[in-house]
């Protein structure tokens, strides 16, 4: 074939332009690390590169959120770790208390010290966070929850609402509890009824907190579970009935509650169950029961409610107003005194056992977050790898075809000084 | 006898010369652009006849010769106008994948910082500092976009620019063709076909060698020598020796566009359909604005467009810390529609694009048309068309492009014509108008609350507020268990019941108050007769992130093309459609070279100067002329002898 001189030069410059440029995109690679210089080189690898970033920085995002909820869910812990500590602490002083020993001086020195630890369950129900917010008011972070006196007892200003965090993709955990959920809706009583012995009793009787010995009967949808229990002296003879407060009859004899004496007989000592005993009393089973101590005056009462929310706060104020009152010498009194400090020992337990639900649920959502934070980090590995294989340069391959490059551009270089020194006239008139 | 080979050695002399003069005029010539080499081509005188038969007379040049092939030179030009179209092309979309090639200035860092600045939020709902970084993170995020449209923007009207240049480069040089047109049609009618004015030829080719760099044109070969040339669907632009010009000016529909026209010889003006202008330069730029750049911009807006409308709506059903609904966040953007420049000035009617759902928007462009008594629209990018009497009947419900249109208190007249731009512009307008960090809404303007006396577990949950009807809510709404009947009672709100059954429903049932904010909520468990539920305004709710984590779930949702993506799923897909036509263009740019170079080859290997052939052709022809200057020596010296033969 015939060569014309213009591309004997042509061919020879434009491939040592391309060689150069090649070597210079090349070179570029190695200095910045990069496979994927600009979107042309791998369309789909820098698309997916752009999405796996975002997962990536979502992923990073929620790590920030773990922590941030880790460190909001312990703070919430060491507060209602203290209130539990607290609630203890009253209810070793309510033991003391409760001792036939003591005189009315040693329980109002008692109640001193509760009223001290009163205002310390105020503090810490009232407690704020690192940014300012209250810890237990629902929504209303701004509003102080809780306001109140022993007397005048204490109301929550707060909400049910509570916060939520999304902590990965598909999870989102709360991470704080409402004041109410924590200090006021503990279950009253024993945590599935409560005794209330009516104020204007005169007796003697103190009462246990009594038990449920049939949940499936007590927790049935027909169970009223609003009940009085009468009583009646007459004759040295203490008799008493169980009405019915939904419907105003007699548990025991169906009708209306008739006079003295009463269907059942009350022996010192007995347990009083809200089961027929069959005979004339109709059928009927509530599957609870509670007992009593001393011996119950004539017409005094007792009330039997299925529990409802009992704030802490009551508990404590009334057990107080209770301790200051005098009693030394009032059998009646130390009675009422004894049954107080009875009811409030029950709603203290069923309170604490509330704050350890609570409790329970911030530990096993720290245990989730922990979980979810080590998945998160083999996650983020994973995107790492992925972002890496998308982008990155494999540096001995590169490295490899840099040598091969330049060897393949020297060679040119030389050849074409080579073949473009040969002329015709370089021997012309020699 | 002796004067006959006088004659015949001046024949030789002269033929040697002449051939000499060609080699030097091929190697002054070696590296002009467009020289075709030459070649002397000799002939024999006509004999004398004699009784013993012919005697030569020695030799004569018959003409000088283009070594040349009609074939090698259209497709060379081919090649390179091919060629320049995808240098041209390559070049625009190099700007734009370099724009997009660092991941730190693009869309996607800033997208991303704004949901983070969100989802730092949750933890701190009454932060200031928080919320306030939420609005400067918007405001990094919109002005981004703004940069990167005004970067399009500015690549558009370089285009424009460019185009009036190549259209003055056309007008040029079609006129200096035309030119030699006549120039070589006036020589060679006095030479005759045979001997050609080769150089005149040569120039000429360069220049329809340049013109085809800037756009393809046909050539048609005249008898007389000129060269017909037409470009687009066969408008001439240069017929022997007239040219016609092009002209570059505002498009008709849409202003900021330049476009070409063509004056056809009788005067008239004829706008040029882009997609024929194929080929050089223009054709380079043009494929790249109408295929690449505007889809581009379309698709970058469509993103800001989503964002904007998106966060809007759920930003809108929030509470912010001041108690108060939440209010627009981004600017409330819409589409374009451009009218014709051709449209009734009377009746100047206007068309509203406004966006109904940004979630089924597509990243064409559609144009609407009025033919008096229905109204046409068509998608530009498929050419899909609807038809409707009322201007609200397109598109159809059935296939909503997401936007409706309407011409306000303006009419539009028989034949108007408008350019519907639904995203074009989106990105260049996004702003960020919320600035008070208080108003950030956060919070969701309803709650729930289960009464402290009730002895049941029944629980309802915190709910979600779904639009935007009802709000604020005018007061609280109760719901209280009645268990002989397993309803809920409801007091307030849409009043009425519930039914909802303990033994059935305790794992959770659904409710939702379409009239009061769309509240949806769950009830579960077993409540017990009489225990009761509120939903309230949720005043004072300062501590809910309810909202916030609505609005953080956008950046993960698929609210895009009908549901198939997201925000970033559709700016990675606009980066990835970028880089494959850029990668595309640059492999065919790669192939072209390789073309051009072969075919290069094949036609300087016919007619290009090779300087040694010359270099032997010159010792060659001095050796024959060298000859020629013996034999008249010879001839010299035969007539002395003969003289000689007389003394």
């Amino acid at each position: 074939m015939r060569i014309s001189t213009n591309t004997l030069y042509d061919t020879g410059t434009s491939g040592l332009l391309r060689q150069s440029s090649d070597l210079f995109r090349l070179q570029q690679q190695l200095s910045s690390g990069r496979r994927v210089l600009a979107p042309s080189d791998d369309p789909v690898a820098s698309a997916r590169a752009l999405e796996i970033d975002q997962s990536k920085s979502m992923n990073d995002q929620f790590a920030l959120n773990r922590r941030d909820a880790t460190s909001a869910l312990g703070f919430a812990e060491s507060q209602l770790a203290t209130a539990g500590d607290l609630l203890g602490t009253i209810r070793e002083r309510l033991v003391q208390a409760r001792s036939a020993a003591l005189s009315d001086s040693d329980r109002k020195a008692i109640a001193i010290d509760i009223r001290a630890m009163f205002s310390e369950m105020m503090g810490i129900a009232n407690s704020r966070d690192a940014f300012g917010d209250y810890l237990f008011s629902g929504y209303k972070s701004t509003t102080q929850p809780f306001s109140g006196s022993v007397e005048a007892g204490v109301s929550y200003a707060g909400d049910d609402g509570q916060r939520e965090a999304q902590v990965a993709s598909n999870r989102r955990l709360a991470i704080s509890d409402s004041g109410n959920s924590v200090f006021m809706r503990a279950p009253a009583g024993n945590g599935n009824f409560s005794l209330t012995p009516d104020p204007a009793n005169r007796g003697t009787a103190v009462l246990d907190s009594g038990s449920v010995s049939d949940m499936s009967k007590w927790s049935d949808p027909n169970n009223p579970g609003d009940f009085d229990v009468v009583f009646a002296v007459s004759g040295g003879v203490t008799t008493y009935d169980i009405i019915d407060n939904s419907s105003g009859n007699s548990l025991l004899t169906g009708a209306a509650p008739g006079g003295a004496p009463l269907p059942r007989v009350f022996l010192k000592g007995d347990t009083i169950t809200l089961r027929s005993n069959g005979g004339s009393e109709p059928p009927f089973d509530f599957g609870a029961r509670f007992s009593m101590t001393g011996a119950p005056a004539d017409g005094d009462r007792v009330s039997m409610n299925i529990s409802s929310a009992q704030s802490v706060f009551d508990t404590i104020g009334d057990v107080i107003l209770a301790l200051e009152q005098p009693a030394s010498g009032d059998a009646n009194a130390l009675a009422k005194t004894s049954n107080a400090i009875g009811s409030a020992m029950s709603n203290i337990d069923q309170a604490n056992d509330n704050l350890l639900t609570a409790r329970a649920r911030i530990g096993s959502r720290t245990t989730e977050l922990a979980a979810l934070d080590s998945l998160g980090e083999e996650v983020n590995l994973q995107f790492e790898t992925s972002l890496s294989n998308l982008r990155d340069l494999n540096y001995t391959e590169a490295i490899s075809k840099l040598t091969q490059n330049l060897s393949y551009f020297q060679a040119a270089q030389q050849s074409f000084m080579k073949v473009s020194g040969l002329s015709l006239f370089n021997y012309i008139g020699a | 006898m002796g004067t006959q080979l006088y004659n015949i050695g001046i024949t030789g002399l002269n033929a040697a010369q002449a051939a000499l003069v060609t080699t030097g005029h091929n190697i002054s010539n070696a590296s002009t652009a467009g020289y075709t080499r030459q070649q002397v081509i000799l002939g024999t005188n006509d004999p004398q006849m004699t009784g013993s038969g012919f005697l030569g007379q020695g030799a004569r040049v018959e003409t000088v010769r283009r070594i040349y092939s009609q074939f090698l030179t259209a497709q060379v030009m081919e090649a390179r106008t091919q060629s320049a179209e995808y240098d041209a092309f390559a070049e625009q979309i190099g700007a734009l994948d370099n724009l997009l090639a660092d991941e730190q200035a693009g869309m996607s860092p800033a997208m991303t910082d704004f949901f983070d600045a969100i989802q730092s939020v949750t933890a701190s709902p009454t932060s200031l500092a928080a919320r306030q970084s939420v609005i400067s993170s918007a405001q990094a995020m919109t002005a981004r976009f703004n940069s990167l449209d005004l970067r399009m923007e500015q690549v558009g009207d370089q285009i424009n620019g460019e185009i009036s240049g190549a259209v003055g480069e056309i007008n040029q040089l079609v006129s200096q063709i035309a030119r030699y047109n006549d120039q070589i049609a006036v020589a060679q009618s006095t030479t005759g076909p045979n001997r050609l004015a080769n150089d005149m030829l040569d120039a000429r080719e360069r220049l329809i060698s340049e013109l085809n760099d800037i756009v393809r044109v046909t050539q048609l070969q005249q008898s007389d020598g000129a060269i017909n040339l037409f470009i687009g669907n066969g408008q001439p632009v240069v017929v022997g020796g007239s040219a016609f010009t092009l002209t570059a000016s505002p498009s008709i529909e849409d202003a900021s566009r330049t476009e070409v026209s063509y004056t056809a010889p009788g005067g008239s003006v004829l706008r040029l359909q882009e997609d024929t202008l194929s080929g050089g330069k223009l054709g380079g730029l043009l494929s790249f604005r109408r295929n690449t750049l505007d889809l581009a911009q379309n698709a970058l807006g469509r993103v800001a467009l989503g964002i904007a409308e998106q966060f809007n709506a759920q930003h809108q059903l929030g509470q912010d810390l001041n108690g108060a609904l939440g209010t627009a966040f981004f600017n409330t953007l819409s589409g374009t529609a451009l009218p014709a420049s051709t449209n009734d000035t009377v009746a100047a009617a206007n068309v509203n694009v406004t966006i109904s759902d940004s979630s089924e928007l597509t990243t064409s462009d559609y144009r609407l048309r009025f033919d008096g008594a229905n109204y046409t629209l068509t998608r530009l990018s498929d050419n899909v068309s609807w038809s409707a009497a009322t201007l609200g009947g397109v598109p159809p419900a059935g296939s909503p492009q997401g936007f409706t249109l309407d011409s306000g208190a303006t009419t539009l007249a028989a034949g108007d014509s408008f350019l519907i731009q639904p995203t074009r512009n989106a990105a260049s307008e996004i702003r960020t108008v919320l600035t008070d960090p208080r108003m950030l809404a956060v919070a969701m303007p309803i709650s729930t609350s289960a009464a402290l006396a009730n002895t049941g577990n029944g629980r309802i949950s915190a709910g979600t507020v779904t639009s935007a009807t009802g709000l604020p809510l005018g007061g609280a709404i109760t719901l209280t268990f009645d268990a002989t009947t397993n309803t809920f009672n409801v007091v307030g709100g849409p009043g009425g019941t519930l039914a909802y059954d303990p033994t059935t429903d305790s794992a959770g049932k659904t409710f939702t108050f379409a009239g009061q904010g769309g509240f949806t909520f769950d009830l579960s468990g077993t409540p017990r007769n009489g225990d009761t539920f509120t939903i309230q305004p949720n005043a004072s709710g300062q501590g809910d992130n309810r909202n916030l984590l609505a609005l953080a779930a956008l950046q993960s949702g698929k609210t895009l093309a009908s549901g198939t993506t997201g925000f970033q799923g559709a700016y990675a897909q606009m980066v990835a459609d970028i880089g494959a036509q850029a990668r595309e263009v640059k492999v065919n740019q790669s192939a072209q070279t390789v073309l051009l170079n072969r075919v290069t080859e094949s036609q300087q290997s016919l007619s290009g100067v090779n300087l040694d052939e010359e270099a032997a052709n010159l010792l060659r022809y001095q050796q024959a002329y060298q000859a020629a200057g013996k034999m008249i020596e010879l001839a010299s010296r035969l007539f002395d002898t003969v003289l000689q033969l007389g003394g």
